[in-house]
């Protein structure tokens, strides 16, 4: 046996996935309603705008989706994976702490109060987003704290209840809204990916990619913690700061997601649960793999959801949640036979 | 001063109970096998949760190496003593190998890579605990006692100068009991471990011990060797409980018979000929 087996084994595992990842985004940029030659673009950027129509929708429209989708994939996922690590949940996603109910709640003041207007980075919607889902999560925080000193089973009530409380409000806003205003709403809630300019794409790019890169840095860590706190600790890992960073980081990633895309569902919860029946437990492979699949996965969504239908486009979410739950059902039928038949 | 542990006038309280453990003082020589018994209650388990730091004493000082355990980080701490609870089966299916590498966390930098040293240890611990055979498998597809060994094979793997262990054998048939004391003292012989283990099987104690810390139920202790810790009287005492006692070798066995036991009266008879 070669003396790094195990490190090649575990390169190797992750540069699979990246290479998918890279093929999928390529190809994806070739399907659309608009059919692209790659001839054309390939000329490049003609004299007049408008001439190479080809190239312009490539590199202008369909090239920052795709990317803004991918970057969505990998924050989902990435977030679920480690939530279900912190919880000791299997079931735990990336809306579970409150963040979807905030947003939510965040944009819709923002539809219903008409401060949904434009700026430079993007339009407030995004903002009140962001700044929904932190304070809820904050909220959480807080309730989870002061119960319980953050044990698992009081963060988790008091997000399923933060988010009950919350929804409801969104259900009456929703209901005494005009009607024009909830078509936009309703997108949102569905999940919703649409163009944004180049600034938002690389703030949030960077945000969401060194939000990743910190939590890679506490997989070893998370491995512990999904024994439990005492186990944890007997292994050297100080599980209050290590949950603390895990929890502000996940929310930092989904805030952003959910602010740029609204609620895609099914994403977090899935895409780590597949990745773990396939390469196991271990969450220093668990988690790039993770995050890569997710970008597969939204990419692959996207680009159905952008082209099945024409010019009418379907929201992301929709795709997903089709899609994503009998793949679910189809992975649980194969992982608990696969457990029978050892025992 | 070849004291690993020193615990000195060690009181805790749960928040509006009565005092678990009062003005408890004891010290761990290096290489000694303790064995911390007493009925249920009496704060065996907390005790042990105070000597690896999960809780904090109310009163009263602990000392690691000749340094207080408060001046401890997570990651120095576990780098001295290794835990060893209950035996469980983790949410997620980690494997053998998986678990055991977990030993080796204390030691790691941010990225949580192994090198060959730590790699090195964890096959060790396998072979040490005999667990090379199943390291591929799941957890959750072993038994109580192959489960045992492998979080044995962890604190192993951690490489520290102590081991403490939490019943280690409750759950156990009696082969399997034995095979892991027989695994304990190897360490302590050949590793020169310190182990403290928390047990209420204090036939199994007395067999594989140096000394032991008896706990009462009212705060009351004991600490001394073996021989001086586990007689008749005090057993009977600390316990409230008949015993029919019996002497292998040097060290007494006792077992504890109730009042409707088919052999109670042997008790009573053996009470009278101490006489």
């Amino acid at each position: 046996m070669l003396p790094d087996t195990n490190l090649t084994k575990r390169t190797i595992k992750i540069l699979i996935p990246l290479a998918a990842l890279i093929a999928v985004m390529c190809l994806c940029a070739f399907i659309g309603t608009e059919k692209i030659s790659l001839k054309k673009v390939l000329e490049g950027p003609a004299q007049i705008a408008g001439d190479n129509i080809d190239y312009e929708i490539l590199i202008g429209v369909r090239i920052p989706r795709i990317i803004l989708a991918a970057l969505i994939g990998i924050a989902l996922a990435t977030a679920g994976a480690v939530l279900q690590a912190v919880l000791r949940n299997p079931l735990a996603e990336p809306y579970i702490l409150g963040i979807s109910s905030g947003a939510g709640l965040g944009v819709i003041t923002a539809i219903l109060s008409g401060l949904s207007f434009s700026f430079w980075a993007g339009s407030t919607i995004t903002l009140f987003a962001f700044a929904g889902s932190i304070f809820t999560v904050w909220l959480v925080w807080l309730i989870g704290y002061f119960a319980g000193r953050f044990h698992v089973t009081t963060l988790l009530l008091a997000g399923v209840v933060v988010n009950a409380f919350f929804s409801a409000v969104i259900m009456f806003l929703t209901s005494i809204a005009k009607s024009r205003q909830l078509r936009a709403t309703i997108l949102w809630l569905m999940g919703n990916i649409t163009e944004k300019s180049a600034d938002v794409l690389w703030f949030s790019g960077i945000s969401i990619l060194a939000g990743v890169f910190c939590l890679f840095t506490l997989a070893h860590k998370l491995n512990a913690l999904s024994l439990g706190d005492n186990e944890a600790k007997g292994l050297g890992v100080n599980t209050t700061k290590t949950k603390m960073a895990a929890f502000a980081l996940t929310a930092f990633i989904t805030a952003v997601a959910v602010s740029l895309s609204g609620l895609i569902g099914f994403v977090g919860l899935i895409v780590p649960h597949a990745v773990r029946l396939i390469v196991g437990p271990d969450h220093r492979q668990l988690l790039p793999i993770s995050a890569l699949t997710g970008a597969i996965f939204l990419v692959i969504a996207d680009t159905i959801a952008r082209s099945i239908f024409g010019q009418e486009q379907l929201p992301v979410g929709v795709i997903t949640a089709i899609a994503g739950g009998p793949f679910f059902l189809i992975l649980l039928a194969k992982y608990s036979r696969k457990i029978s038949w050892v025992k | 001063m070849n004291n690993i542990i020193n615990v000195k006038k060690l009181s805790f309280t749960f928040s509006n109970q009565n005092e678990i453990l009062k003005d408890l003082d004891f010290a761990v020589e290096k290489g000694d096998f303790l064995a911390i018994a007493g009925p249920n209650g009496a704060g065996k388990t907390t005790l042990l949760n105070l000597l690896c730091a999960v809780l904090k004493p109310k009163a009263g000082s602990i000392e690691i190496d000749a340094k207080p355990i408060q001046a401890y980080s997570a990651k120095a701490l576990a780098q001295k003593i290794a835990v060893v609870r209950q035996e469980f089966i983790p949410v997620f299916d980690f494997s053998v190998e998986q678990v055991v590498s977990m030993g080796r966390s204390p030691y790691l930098g941010a990225f949580g890579l192994e090198n060959e040293n730590d790699k090195e240890l964890v096959r060790d611990a396998l072979n040490a605990t005999d667990t090379t055979k199943f390291a591929e498998r799941s957890l959750a597809n072993l038994s109580a006692g192959e489960r045992q060994r492998v979080f044995i094979a962890r604190a192993i793997a951690q490489d520290t100068p102590v081991l403490l262990l939490d019943e280690p054998t409750s759950f156990l048939d009696l082969k399997h009991q034995v095979k892991i004391y027989d695994l304990l003292k190897k360490m302590q012989n050949e590793k020169n471990k310190t182990i403290i283990s928390v047990t209420h099987d204090i036939n199994l104690a007395a067999q594989y011990c140096e000394n032991v810390l008896l706990i009462a139920a009212d705060a009351g202790y004991l600490y001394g060797s073996t021989k001086q810790v586990f007689s008749t009287q005090k057993i009977e005492q600390f316990f409230s409980v008949k015993t029919y006692v019996h002497k292998i070798g040097s060290e007494n066995i006792f077992i504890p018979l109730g009042l409707l036991a088919k052999d109670r009266d042997r008790i009573d008879s053996q009470a009278e000929k101490d006489l």
